[in-house]
């Protein structure tokens, strides 16, 4: 380790004010501002202690030592390509010793304690005292007299006092301390403080302490004329960061004649002592590393001149590149002096110290395509000096001393950097965006600039937005591969029929009044058939505590209020004739009990599945159940059923497996889906395979204080989430399309019918073959009336379904009342036209009164009472349907 | 502090609302860096005055130090309306921090602060979850992935605004913490209760306050030692980076009783909502309150004639517009009782995060909310519900900001991008007007106000927005919620961006432009080294 002289800190480099170098600079400065780049030592560069010389032969150039200093300051420096200097900091140890005396004044009467440092610094003496008879290692404070002048209390236990140089320009540092007589202080406790570098120095991990009665305890860290020796350390803890030598301090401490008395005098008389003791201190030095590129006139090869203030051996470890890469590469020789080849990928050169000064150089000369010059200081194996973490570089062309390829510029972290461009052209925005338009600005900002930061901004909401939607479970590609419109002759896989499906509820709230709605459906089945409808939907079929049929007990009891297993049978028989498939609709959330348990709560089940509380769900206490929390929410008025239980779901495929042979189901429409995972509704349907199946999901649009929001994307997502639990075997009700259409039609809002990219807002704007698109059911409609569709408008919602992509599903109440003529007309146009459940729909209108769009390119609609006709107009389309706010139109 | 010295006056225009609401102390005694700036503005007249002005607010500054602040802030509100320039924020995601303290979507939103950045915005907001953080066990903080944001924030040199939630959200779900569900399974008297018993399980309710229901400490004991965790936690980045902190006072943050437990379900119209005053503590209380009036009968439960959530003021007798029996010396009795419990509750929890932070540089905020629906009826029933006794013939914001003032806080509100003309004609609602009310309510007593949006794509919503914030009174910083794939998605930013730039254009004034160019230019110049020395260090 090189020991530095303190008084290199102070070495002042010479000033050079070569007008070419002041010319690079401002240069440089100036890219700086534009570019944004770091200007890192642009003040350094103005002591840059060398300047080249007109000539320069490298291979000589050793030998010329002497002479180059004094061509220098003569030379012209026109050919100078490359001019820098780098400071560079290295932090060095520097030894120095603490001193501590005990002595008379010079009357003889008064003891002082003088304590000393010889090393430049700011030094604090952070010092207490110890009474007679003090137990512990508290400090006090001195008493007032004691006191140097300057000193401050610190908190109530001790005393910061600065030591002071003894003279101008000496390094010595001291502090007089006057004891007082018959004060009764034992010690004088003390550690040293170097404000500069916030070191602290103490004794042996203590604190330094002076004893002024001799009969003091040494536990360690005493100091004077007592023994020295058998020093243990001590834990004081208060104070850290000690930087104390280890060597034993009495090996220098010139205990003059106390040695010999200390173990034999036990006398109270004082005694006077000198001692030192080291200490190392580290300090930061800076150094300076200049560089100059020059051209040799004689050759087509470049020169380096390479030179430091840093004393002692100094290897360069250096390379050179050839492009840009910055990939190190060693050059062809000739190397100077002293060059070691470093495992093939370096080379090291040691630098030659100069003959004045405390310097060392070197010249390296190299071949004009070499583009940079790469390098690192090496001043000891644990030492090396890089500039802010990266090599130096230095290029070595003309054109690449622009900052842009400077090798300052490359000592920002890539981080910093593009921070620093960012915040640039924040500034510029800054402007841009408070568009002042005064001439003045316009000058100051290009037109470039602008769009560059707009389009930055752009780029990056382009990224937020990819992000923040790709963690939205992806559906996207769903659609696009659905889009790809399928051939009618194509089969659809199980659960969504053949895709040209038109759905027909076949029942309302009220028909299990007559007690034989089996027996009245049958009269009816040709004529449903004719209307063009090609699924229907029955009722519940299960006994159940409710007439309706929702709250079923035995699911093998098929006799309810609807009609009789037989009445069943011959009814879904003759709606297979008619050429209708047939829906059963099944509760599997729910189940109410036959029995009540020990505490009176109804959750045994009786009849064939006679199940008991492990079957129902764990979290609803109403119904004590054993089983599991539910899957999914609670309906709240029966025990949910626990479908997490492997017998509950055999019971329960077996159930429906059977609905289907005896019965002749060739689907489901699956009540209150919601409230288990779709999961196991896929279990289900695996094990039945139904031709189609849609099930309930029915929750809450997203409202705004009233006002329902225009997005419905969560919405239609939990649709879509569950559809994809069910792994695409089931479709669901689209009641997000449901929801936008009241708002739409009731508010006079068409805007909403179009989605922000353009699409249907509801789920068949993204799942269109899983959609079941209504705008009514017994629940919403009906008797009950929980939503009902805006009055006198269901045909505007019918011409949407109707001829829009997704399942349509027309409610009973709607074919028997005086809308039946236009619906079936809107059904056989959906028909004629071949509108499957993934039809492209392009929306061309989607303003206050007015919706339009084109499916399949075949059919054109509109609705609301704005304004449209397709474009083209009669040659193109001819209109097929009229009523009261909309319009379908037929492709010529 | 960053000082980007730029030529253009809107950037002079930001630093000075900058010093209008930091600690003046420290401003003052920096160096002459700041004046440099104002040196710039052609305006010296105006400069002048204004650091005399401040420097006499700066005296008192100090002698009254929680009390100045919005007394200075007015002022300077008022006269240089012309000259602010209302800062920007915008929400970060509501789940940005996920439920085991990752960051979601960190690229996302690197990206995205990025891009607000460079758009001229001022800061994100950020909601900080009390479920998330001290989810498992009451005094075990977990700030980890809350830190992680800020320093993204930090990083990408934007301000940042923290909502301490101690309310749940529904979606994306984000409960109260687990070991609070806990205690309230056992004890459902901790969350408010409606007439038919049903418990709103999305924030504590404000009758235990000072109860000892959490593990033997009281819930604002509980909130106290998470701000203060808070506090230490970000204390690197309080007065720096985060220049202001929302207290969370009640359901989604806000002060008021949570009358919906849920939002509006089917059709378009809000309904009036109900009273929570059937939690036991608060039956107690209410008993305890009709004993001491005389009038004991009084105090054995809410209204008996108020309608159900869902159901329109008439539907029941207590809301009827004449001869409601809320206007009845019963109805005043309930009314009042009703609403000064939800203020005390307000009071506490802003005093106790006003003197938390009260030796920072942030401003404290509380947010309260907009209950416009029915408010051109005579009874206000929203307003009623919610906790404010409110009608055509008392003003209930009064005492709301009140409370804001004397806690040195800003209020919060919502609901800026309303308009009236775009509410359902059958609820009866007046956003605007509300809106109006409160401001003014606020200005009287000397309270800054901040604004929100409600919810984006309203038709009209940035206009309206527009219009609330370079109206006549000023805003002190309007937060546009919320950060998401919507709000970068093409439909929405070009127009988010397109709002941005429009919002500074109107402030433009003639005095505002440069006088002299060699001035300018040389500012220019100057601007450059500030610059590079800030992105060096």
């Amino acid at each position: 380790m090189a020991t530095v002289a303190i008084d290199s800190l102070l070495q002042n480099p010479r000033l050079s004010v070569s007008p070419k170098a002041k010319l690079l600079l401002q240069l440089s400065r100036s890219l700086n501002c534009s570019r944004n780049r770091k200007l890192l030592f642009s003040r350094g560069a103005c002591f840059c202690s060398f300047k080249p010389r007109r000539q320069i032969h490298a291979v000589n150039a050793s030998s010329t030592d002497t002479a180059l200093i004094d061509t220098f300051d003569t030379s012209s420096s026109d050919d100078v390509l490359y001019k820098e200097t780098f400071p560079v900091k290295r932090i060095d140890k520097v030894e120095g010793k603490i001193f501590i005396r005990l002595d008379q004044s010079k009357d003889q009467r008064n003891w002082q304690l003088t304590i000393g440092c010889s090393l430049p610094g700011k030094w604090i003496l952070h010092w207490g005292v110890s009474y007679v008879g003090d137990n512990g290692s508290e400090w006090d404070q001195p008493p007032k007299e004691m006191r140097p002048p300057g000193s401050i209390p610190i908190k109530d236990y001790a005393i910061e006092t600065p030591l002071k140089k003894l003279s101008k320009g000496d390094m010595f540092h001291e502090v007089k301390i006057k004891l007082i007589p018959r004060s009764g202080i034992a010690a004088i406790h003390f550690v040293l403080k170097d404000e500069e570098t916030g070191a602290w120095y103490q004794h042996r991990g203590r604190d330094f302490k002076v004893p002024l009665v001799d009969y003091l305890e040494d536990d360690g860290n005493m100091i004077g004329p007592k023994r020295g020796f058998g020093i243990w350390a001590g834990a004081l803890g208060q104070l850290t960061n000690m930087l104390l030598k280890a060597e034993a301090s009495p090996a220098n401490s010139q205990k003059s004649s106390s040695e010999s008395n200390d173990s034999k005098n036990q006398t109270r008389q004082r005694e006077g002592f000198y001692e030192e003791q080291p200490i190392v201190k580290e300090v930061s030095i800076g150094n300076l590393v200049s560089v100059a590129v020059r051209k040799s006139p004689d050759t087509t090869k470049n020169v380096l001149y390479l030179e430091t203030d840093i004393p002692g051996d100094v290897l360069v470890h250096w390379g050179v590149c050839r492009d840009d890469s910055k990939t190190w590469e060693i050059p062809a020789a000739p190397y100077p002096p002293e060059t070691a080849v470093f495992k093939n990928k370096a080379l090291r050169t040691l630098l030659q110290p100069k003959s004045i000064g405390h310097r060392s150089r070197a010249l390296f000369t190299l071949d004009e395509e070499i583009v940079g010059f790469l390098f690192v200081l090496k001043l000891d194996d644990n030492t090396w000096l890089n500039f802010k973490g990266n090599d130096f570089y230095i290029p070595l062309t003309g054109a690449s001393s622009v900052p842009g390829q400077h090798g300052e510029s490359d000592t920002s972290s890539e981080e910093i950097s593009s921070k620093a461009y960012t915040d640039g052209i924040i500034n510029e925005i800054r402007n841009l965006v408070s568009g002042i338009n005064s001439e003045k600005s316009q000058k100051t900002k290009t037109k470039e600039a602008q769009e560059s930061i707009l389009q930055e901004i752009e780029k990056l909401a382009a990224e937020a937005y990819s992000i923040f939607r790709s963690s939205i479970p992806t559906f996207s590609e769903e659609v696009v591969l659905e889009t790809e419109a399928p051939k009618p002759s194509v089969k659809i896989p199980s659960g969504t029929g053949t895709g040209f499906e038109i759905l027909c509820q076949g029942f309302n709230w009220e028909s299990h009044k007559s007690g034989r709605w089996y027996m009245e459906l049958k009269e009816k089945a040709l004529e449903i058939s004719s209307l063009g409808f090609t699924v229907i939907w029955l009722p519940p079929p299960t006994e159940s505590v409710s007439a309706e049929g929702y709250m079923p007990t035995d699911l093998y009891n098929l006799n309810s209020r609807y009609g009789t297993i037989d009445e069943l049978k011959e009814l879904v028989k003759n709606l297979h004739d008619a050429g209708l498939k047939v829906l059963g609709d099944v509760v599997l959330n729910h189940r109410c009990a036959h029995f009540q348990n020990q505490n009176g709560v109804w959750n045994i089940f009786g009849g064939r599945l006679n199940w008991d509380d492990r079957a129902v769900v764990g979290d609803d206490p109403h119904f004590q159940g054993r089983g599991n929390k539910s899957s999914g929410d609670n309906f709240h008025a029966a025990p949910n059923i626990d479908h997490s239980q492997e017998f509950v779901r055999k019971d329960l495929k077996e159930w429906l497996v059977w609905l289907r042979d005896e019965i002749g189901y060739d689907g489901w429409r699956l009540d209150f889906v919601r409230g288990f995972w779709g999961g196991y509704v896929k279990d289900y349907l695996d094990a039945s395979t139904p031709y189609f199946a849609v099930g309930e999901y029915w929750d809450s649009l997203s409202y705004t204080y009233g006002e329902m929001d225009h997005n419905q994307d969560a919405h239609r997502q939990r649709i879509i989430d569950w559809i994809n639990a069910t792994n695409g075997t089931a479709g669901a009700f689209d009641v997000s399309t449901k929801g936008i259409l009241h708002s739409a039609l009731e508010r006079c809002e068409y805007w909403r019918l179009s989605d922000q990219k353009g699409k249907p807002p509801g789920v068949v704007g993204w799942w269109p073959s899983r959609a079941v698109t209504f705008i009514e059911n017994h629940d919403t409609g009906s008797t009950q009336g929980h939503w009902r569709f805006p009055g006198g408008k269901e045909l505007q919602g019918y011409a949407y379904i109707l001829t829009h992509p997704g399942t349509p599903a027309v409610f009973y109440d709607h074919i028997s009342s005086h809308y039946r003529s236009e619906i079936a007309a809107l059904i056989s146009l959906r028909n004629r036209n071949k509108i499957h459940c993934r039809s492209t729909v392009k929306i061309v209108k989607a303003e206050r009164d007015v919706y339009a769009a084109i499916i399949d390119e075949k059919v054109a609609m509109k609705i609301g009472p704005g304004y449209y006709e397709p474009p083209g107009g009669p040659q193109r389309w001819s209109s097929v349907l009229e009523g009261k706010d909309y319009k379908v139109w037929e492709a010529c | 502090m960053e000082v980007s010295v730029i030529r253009s006056s809107c950037q002079a225009k930001i630093c000075k609302t900058e010093l209008g609401y930091r600690d003046l102390r420290f401003c003052f005694g920096k160096n002459h860096d700041k004046n440099k700036i104002f040196s710039r503005k052609p305006n010296s007249v105006c400069y002048e005055s204004q650091i005399t002005r401040l420097r006499k607010a700066g005296l008192r500054f100090t002698v009254k130090a929680v009390h100045c602040e919005p007394i200075l802030e007015s002022k300077s509100a008022t006269r240089f309306k012309s000259l602010d320039r209302v800062r920007l924020f915008v929400g970060l995601p509501l789940d940005a921090v996920s439920e085991c303290n990752t960051v979601n979507h960190t690229r996302a939103i690197a990206a995205g602060l990025k891009a607000l950045k460079l758009l001229g915005v001022e800061g994100v907001e950020l909601p900080v979850w009390w479920g998330v953080v001290e989810n498992q066990a009451m005094g075990k903080y977990e700030w980890s992935g809350y830190l992680t944001v800020a320093e993204m924030v930090q990083k990408a040199g934007l301000k940042l605004h923290v909502s301490l939630c101690f309310h749940a959200s529904r979606q994306p779900k984000i409960p109260l913490p687990n070991w609070v569900l806990e205690i309230g399974k056992s004890q459902s008297r901790i969350f408010f209760t409606d007439r038919s018993g049903r418990c709103y399980q999305e924030c504590l309710s404000l009758a235990v306050d000072d109860l000892s229901v959490l593990n033997g400490k009281t819930p604002i004991q509980v909130y106290q030692d998470f701000c203060e965790s808070f506090k230490s936690a970000f204390s690197p980045f309080i007065g720096r980076t985060i220049t202001g902190i929302s207290m969370g006072l009640g359901p989604d943050g806000e002060l008021r009783y949570p009358s919906h437990h849920k939002p509006a379900k089917s059709g378009t119209i809000t309904g009036v909502g109900e009273f929570q005053c059937y939690d036991i503590n608060m039956l107690n209380l209410l008993k305890q309150h009709a004993e001491a009036n005389g009038n004991p009968l009084w105090g054995l439960g809410g209204p008996h004639d108020a309608p159900t959530y869902n159901e329109s003021p008439n539907s029941n007798n207590f809301f009827t517009d004449h001869g409601g029996s809320w206007e009845s010396p019963y109805g005043d009795f309930f009314l009042s009782w009703y609403s000064s419990q939800l203020i005390s509750h307000g009071d506490r929890l802003l005093s106790l995060a006003s003197s938390i932070f009260r030796d920072t540089a942030v401003n404290v905020y509380g947010k309260v909310p907009l209950m416009h629906s029915w408010y051109k009826t005579r009874a206000r029933p929203s307003d009623l519900t919610a906790g404010f006794y409110n009608t055509a013939s008392r003003d209930g914001y009064e005492a709301v900001a009140e409370i804001f003032a004397r806690n040195s806080c800003k209020m919060i509100l919502p609901g800026m991008d309303l308009s009236d003309e775009h509410q359902p004609h059958e609820s009866l609602s007046s956003p605007e007007s509300l809106l109006v009310q409160i401001r003014t309510a606020c200005r009287k007593h000397g309270v800054d106000v901040a604004g929100q949006n409600l919810a984006y794509g309203a038709p009209g919503g940035f206009a309206q927005i527009k219009k609330n914030m370079l109206g006549e009174d000023v805003l002190d910083l309007f937060t546009f919620q919320r950060m998401g794939a919507h709000f970068f998605s093409p439909e929405h930013f070009p127009s988010f961006t397109e709002f941005v730039r429009s919002l500074s254009q109107p402030e433009l004034h003639l005095d505002d432009l440069p006088i002299k160019e060699e001035e300018a230019t040389a500012s220019v110049n100057t601007s450059s080294d500030p610059n590079i020395h800030m992105q060096a260090a």
